[in-house]
């Protein structure tokens, strides 16, 4: 590397940060040079968001040193770190909806006029900075009209119209579809080249080896290792057994189980009149993936099934009985679950207790009017046990880790006790060791003969947990994958509609 | 493994103990705290306030209220709401007083009048469900949709029942006035049935996440549109305490309740995000508002400044309540 990229323009010693009964940052050392792009990875928990917010001012270190161009921080305040020139994109960052992607990348620092806005000049700007590094975006566009990965890129464009010579990106990917995370990781670059450093955390590791110079791991609070790019050996799995601090498959090896008859079936389903028919069919005891990307029309196919959004044509047969769901409330009836994929949305009582989640589709087991109280927290305990989750009974659900929130919503349909699992990225979001269990979890209901539709965009998960794999592309069956076809290769053909 | 299951039910046996008294939140044993404090203060000024006979006195003033706090706070937990249940009372009163104004008989009367405002719950909840509009501008215009009907029925005069009907308002079993059971059979009706029944349970769950009940196989609309329907029914018996206990009626003589028994729900910790607060926080926010206007009266506090000291607890009240929530 040139030498005179080789000043630290950020060098952090012992940062320690205590909060209650857990350390979440444990005497971290890191450092971040000019114009490079240092990666950040770890479990979530690891101690990533509690630097990040230390470095961008929101928390007081309890203690350490952070320097920045060599001078000494105690720590640093919002304020304080706006001026110094750091910049955070948060994934959960909030601009204003109604105003234009350009007012909103220049509130706040419009200042040539005191009172009027030169809307001229801010959407030129705005359009420059765009160019400048590489994306193509409507600057004039309102802000909630732009798609999620456009305004990801406004948020960014806002950060960096401050000229920070530090900038973090928080999972800057999320609302990206694989497809296009080349654009982001082509930006960051283009952002390194101009000079600004760059902070990344991301948990798609491939994503990290692409976009990294650095990659610094992070387990519990503590540094594990701290990794040039070009090292010899480096690789994705070398890694994620550095954040789990034991070997893990990326690849969870899934075991044989036998797998019965069709028994599911879905036969001429056309959500929009244009399209194809979907056709397919489930065995008992198979867990057949769903790939795709996101806007293909896989969740809308989910909640076809499930009768929760009103479908073109359709009908659906379970053991060769029409059971067609006109709501879901027939579909429940008919022994079908839907898992949905933002939990918190529309799958989770988040202000209710565990128990009250577990019980409340299988309601009918603990009584015909009234409730048997005492039956519910026994069977409710049972399934706290029997799936692990780590929680107390009376806990509001939104107190959970993703992970066991996640649980929480398996526990509801196993309660009601279903045949057929239709769950839509059932692992968004938690973290490496939640998502092993559960996928431990789906291979032994299928092996108790459940049947499971999984949709997911994770290729790794469609890969080792499937059966087989559907592809669908704009609301249709592009490619059907079985056993040895089944891989990354073959999957992305069939999002692209190449055979 | 066996390790993490002693420990999960260890941690549970606790929670059970401690889930017996939840009913005890923060919220209520401030309110307990608040109410013991008023008390203390009013009967060192007059010892009068301190005896049994005023505290039925007071039960008895707020029965109407009471009852009508009970509707709003299951209709809020269900994640609704209904301002026009202040006259929808009175209208189901009006209607109650000119039938026996007319000669129908009391149980004829109270049968019609009943049936009567289940009917105008039923619409209330109907409308709600189907259009999807938000409660209050629905039940906002409802509500004076209710006081027109009454006027014209009433011809704007009020209608008056003394002797007629006492049983509901004045009559006492034993030391107890009949309005008190009323409202507290009403309680422990909609207590239990929050707490003890399937349809409680999942009246719960629509008002924490409409969107999550309707993919757990709920029928949103029919429990949104039946609990309105049940707290008309409930409305149309605290019209009848209300004429009772006043031996006349006038259009407007229900206006007031609404938003006073909403007042007194999120005083006793009923929140607008439905699922949450319980109802017996919401008895003891109507026995704090009761408590303090008799003791306000018992001192003798001038009534324009009372109305302002109301209005200043309910402010108070819901700033305290969303602290708690913050600090969480």
């Amino acid at each position: 590397m040139n030498d005179n990229l080789n000043n630290k323009i950020l060098n952090v010693i012992n940062l320690t940060k205590e909060f209650p009964g857990v350390k979440a940052l444990n005497n971290f050392n890191f450092d971040l040079l000019k114009g490079e792009v240092h990666c950040l990875v770890g479990e979530n928990g690891a101690g990533k968001s509690t630097f990040i917010k230390i470095l961008s001012g929101a928390f007081k270190p309890t203690k350490g040193d952070i320097y920045i161009n060599d001078i000494k921080y105690n720590y640093l305040s919002p304020h304080l770190a706006r001026k110094i020139g750091i910049q955070t994109v948060y994934q959960e960052d909030v601009l204003v909806p109604q105003i234009t992607a350009a007012e909103n990348i220049f509130l706040g620092i419009e200042n040539d006029n005191k009172f009027f806005i030169n809307y001229k000049k801010i959407t030129e700007q705005a359009q420059n900075l765009a160019n400048q590094i590489g994306i193509s975006l409507k600057v004039n566009e309102i802000y909630e009209k732009l798609s999620p990965p456009d305004q990801q890129f406004v948020k960014i464009l806002k950060a960096l119209a401050q000229r920070p010579q530090i900038l973090i990106l928080d999972e800057p990917t999320q609302a990206f579809n694989v497809k296009d995370i080349g654009l982001v990781i082509d930006m960051v670059k283009k952002i390194k080249s101009e000079g600004v450093s760059v902070i990344y955390i991301a948990h798609n590791l491939d994503e990290i080896m692409q976009v990294a110079d650095r990659i610094t791991v992070l387990r519990d609070g503590l540094r594990v290792n701290t990794h040039s790019i070009n090292e010899p050996n480096l690789n994705t799995s070398s890694i994620a057994k550095e954040m789990v601090g034991r070997p893990v498959e990326l690849f969870y090896k899934k075991n044989k189980t036998n797998i019965g008859d069709y028994v599911f079936e879905v036969k001429g389903l056309k959500i929009k009149p244009n399209s194809k028919e979907i056709n397919f069919k489930v065995r008992e005891g198979e867990i057949l993936g769903i790939a795709g990307l996101k806007g293909a029309g896989r969740s809308e196919i989910a909640r076809a099934i499930f009768g929760a959004i009103k479908k073109y044509k359709g009908k659906v047969y379970y053991k060769q009985k029409d059971i067609t769901p006109s709501n879901p409330i027939k579909a429940v009836r008919e022994g079908i679950a839907l898992l949905t994929e933002d939990k918190k949305v529309d799958g989770l009582f988040m202000g209710l207790p565990v128990y009250q989640n577990i019980t409340i589709v299988g309601l009918d087991q603990l009584g015909k009017v009234f409730i048997n109280l005492t039956k519910e927290r026994k069977l409710t305990i049972d399934y706290i046990n029997k799936l692990d989750i780590k929680t107390t009974l009376n806990k509001e659900v939104r107190y959970l880790s993703g992970g066991n929130q996640q649980k929480v919503v398996i526990a509801k349909w196993l309660f009601k006790g279903v045949n057929i699992l239709i769950v839509d990225e059932p692992t968004h979001g938690i973290d490496v060791n939640a998502k092993t269990e559960v996928y431990e979890l789906f291979t032994s209901l299928a092996a108790s003969g459940k049947s499971i539709i999984m949709i997911s965009s994770e290729m790794p998960e469609l890969i080792s947990i499937s059966d087989r794999v559907i592809v669908i592309r704009n609301y249709e069956i592009s490619k059907e994958l079985v056993g040895d076809e089944i891989t990354e290769e073959n999957i992305l053909a069939g999002f692209m509609g190449g055979m | 493994m066996s390790n993490n299951k002693n420990i999960n039910q260890n941690s549970n046996e606790k929670v059970s103990l401690k889930s017996k008294l939840s009913f005890l939140n923060t919220q209520i044993t401030y309110l307990i705290l608040v109410i013991i404090i008023v008390a203390i203060v009013a009967s060192a000024i007059n010892p009068n306030f301190l005896t049994l006979r005023n505290f039925f006195n007071i039960m008895q003033q707020v029965s109407v209220l009471g009852i009508l706090t009970m509707c709003m706070s299951l209709l809020m937990i269900s994640g609704g709401l209904d301002i026009s249940i202040g006259n929808m009372a009175g209208l189901v009163a009006m209607i109650f007083a000119k039938m026996l104004i007319a000669g129908k008989s009391i149980p004829v009367s109270v049968i019609t009048v009943i049936l009567i405002a289940l009917v105008l719950g039923f619409i209330n909840g109907l409308i709600i469900a189907k259009s999807k509009v938000t409660p209050l501008i629905i039940t906002l215009g409802m509500n004076y949709v209710f006081l027109g009907v009454a006027l014209i029925i009433g011809g704007g005069r009020p209608q008056t029942i003394t002797g007629q009907f006492e049983f509901l308002g004045e009559a006492k079993i034993g030391p107890v006035p009949v309005s008190i059971i009323i409202y507290l059979l009403i309680l422990l009706f909609a207590f239990f049935l929050r707490r003890n029944t399937k349809y409680g349970r999942r009246l719960n769950a629509i008002g924490g996440n409409p969107q999550a009940a309707f993919l757990s196989g709920i029928n949103v609309d029919l429990h949104v549109i039946s609990i309105y329907a049940l707290s008309g029914l409930i409305v149309g018996l605290a019209g009848l305490v209300l004429v009772s206990r006043l031996g006349m009626v006038r259009a407007d003589s229900g206006s007031d309740f609404a938003l006073q028994a909403l007042a007194a729900a999120i005083i006793g910790g009923i929140t607008f995000e439905g699922g949450r607060g319980s109802l017996v926080g919401a008895f003891f926010g109507v026995l704090l508002l009761g408590i303090l206007y008799n003791a306000m009266n018992i001192i003798g506090v001038n009534s324009y400044v009372q109305t302002i000291i109301l209005g200043a607890i309910i402010v108070i009240a819901t700033v305290i309540s969303n602290i708690g929530k913050m600090r969480r």
